[in-house]
């Protein structure tokens, strides 16, 4: 029942940082990210026992790894730019967080950039010259 | 057939793959980004007969250019991950400067055999000296820790004849090999030219068997001569130099 204790986990820092606020804004902020980062690393154990799962299926299956580490990469930057992105943001500097998802954005799309190339380059193949 | 099974297989992992990944992507913002790569993946992975038919190995050269984009990296990790390739960019510099000062050796050396060559030719007034020196590095006598180069082995070969006029090749070799602790000079090894009846200039044969007994004491007094001509001029241990002359004699000191 992990479930039960991530949500025991945010409850409580929840209530604390309503008190910490009025008296010290600055606490309260670093609580938040502590306990993001808690819940996080809760959850990156899961996170890797599906990773690992989807790998050694892939694996035994003979589908090319190449594209498993791209599809693993996807999930890893936009987990890391969401989770920046949001403790930028409850710290309130909105600018911030959105270059950050910026950031998660363009290196999401420079994954897409060899593979692109690989089938605008068969596509300009297959017409005739 | 079977790749046609192999390929249907791969499709339908690759959809699976996407389907779950997306899934899994934590916000909506990234999902459409995310979704565009993950088509891209499919579709590669549709055309993937025809892109082999065509170009090759695109897989290769989507992992090569994966790779190569990884060791790129960003702005703040200085290309990679921290501290190997650290370790590898200062390993690459040690490279460089052992090579550059291996280069600087064997100009020095050759410069060096220069001079001693114009050295042994104005005093003897013999033609064809053949000198070759090694210089290694060595611990600076007194003062600091510093390498400094010494001279580790001077060969002067002659020969008779003047088969071999501009015969200078000053060779610094094996800079790294263990003489470090020598002190400023060692070996010297002359060797006096060449059988003056066969006419040519046998010095890589120090044991020729050919000779004439006659040589004999010219050479030697010849090869004195130099040993002692470079003994004082360079301030070398004698035990450095090495004259082979004449084919004959073999003088080691």
């Amino acid at each position: 029942m992990e479930i039960i204790q991530v949500v025991g986990i945010g409850l409580i820092s929840t209530i604390l940082i309503l008190v910490l606020k009025e008296q010290k804004p600055m606490f309260a902020f670093l609580l938040a990210t502590a306990t993001g980062i808690l819940i996080f690393l809760f959850l990156i154990g899961k996170i890797g026992m599906i990773l690992s799962t989807l790998e050694r299926v892939a694996e035994s299956s003979g589908m090319e790894m190449i594209y498993l580490k791209t599809v693993f990469k996807i999930i890893g930057i936009s987990y890391i730019a969401e989770f920046g992105a949001q403790i930028v943001r409850d710290a309130g500097q909105e600018s911030i967080a959105s270059k950050i998802e910026l950031a998660g954005k363009v290196l999401i799309m420079v994954l897409a950039v060899p593979i692109i190339s690989i089938i605008i380059e068969t596509v300009m193949k297959l017409l005739p010259a | 057939m079977s790749w046609l099974g192999d390929w249907l297989r791969e499709i339908i992992l690759v959809v699976l793959l996407a389907s779950f990944v997306e899934l899994l992507l934590p916000s909506k913002s990234m999902e459409r980004y995310a979704r565009l790569v993950l088509s891209l993946l499919i579709l590669l992975t549709m055309l993937s007969p025809i892109v082999s038919l065509l170009k090759g190995d695109a897989i290769a050269e989507l992992s090569l250019a994966m790779g190569r984009q990884e060791k790129e990296g960003g702005l703040f990790t200085g290309g990679g991950s921290g501290d190997p390739s650290l370790e590898k960019i200062l390993a690459d510099g040690q490279k460089l400067a052992q090579g550059r000062q291996d280069q600087s050796l064997k100009l020095a050396a050759e410069e060096v055999a220069e001079q001693m060559r114009e050295q042994i030719i104005s005093e003897t007034g013999k033609r064809g000296v053949n000198v070759t020196v090694t210089l290694g590095m060595g611990k600076s006598g007194g003062s600091g820790n510093e390498d400094i180069p010494v001279i580790s082995a001077v060969k002067v070969s002659m020969s008779l004849t003047t088969a071999n006029p501009t015969g200078v090749s000053g060779t610094s070799s094996s800079v790294a090999a263990p003489p470090i602790a020598i002190a400023p000079i060692e070996p010297v090894e002359v060797k006096i030219g060449a059988n003056p009846e066969n006419g040519s200039a046998s010095a890589d044969e120090p044991k020729a068997v050919n000779g004439n007994v006659t040589e004999d004491n010219t050479s030697t007094n010849e090869t004195e001569s130099i040993v002692k001509l470079l003994e004082q001029k360079w301030d070398l241990d004698p035990e450095v130099i090495q004259v082979d002359g004449g084919g004959v004699n073999n003088v080691k000191l």
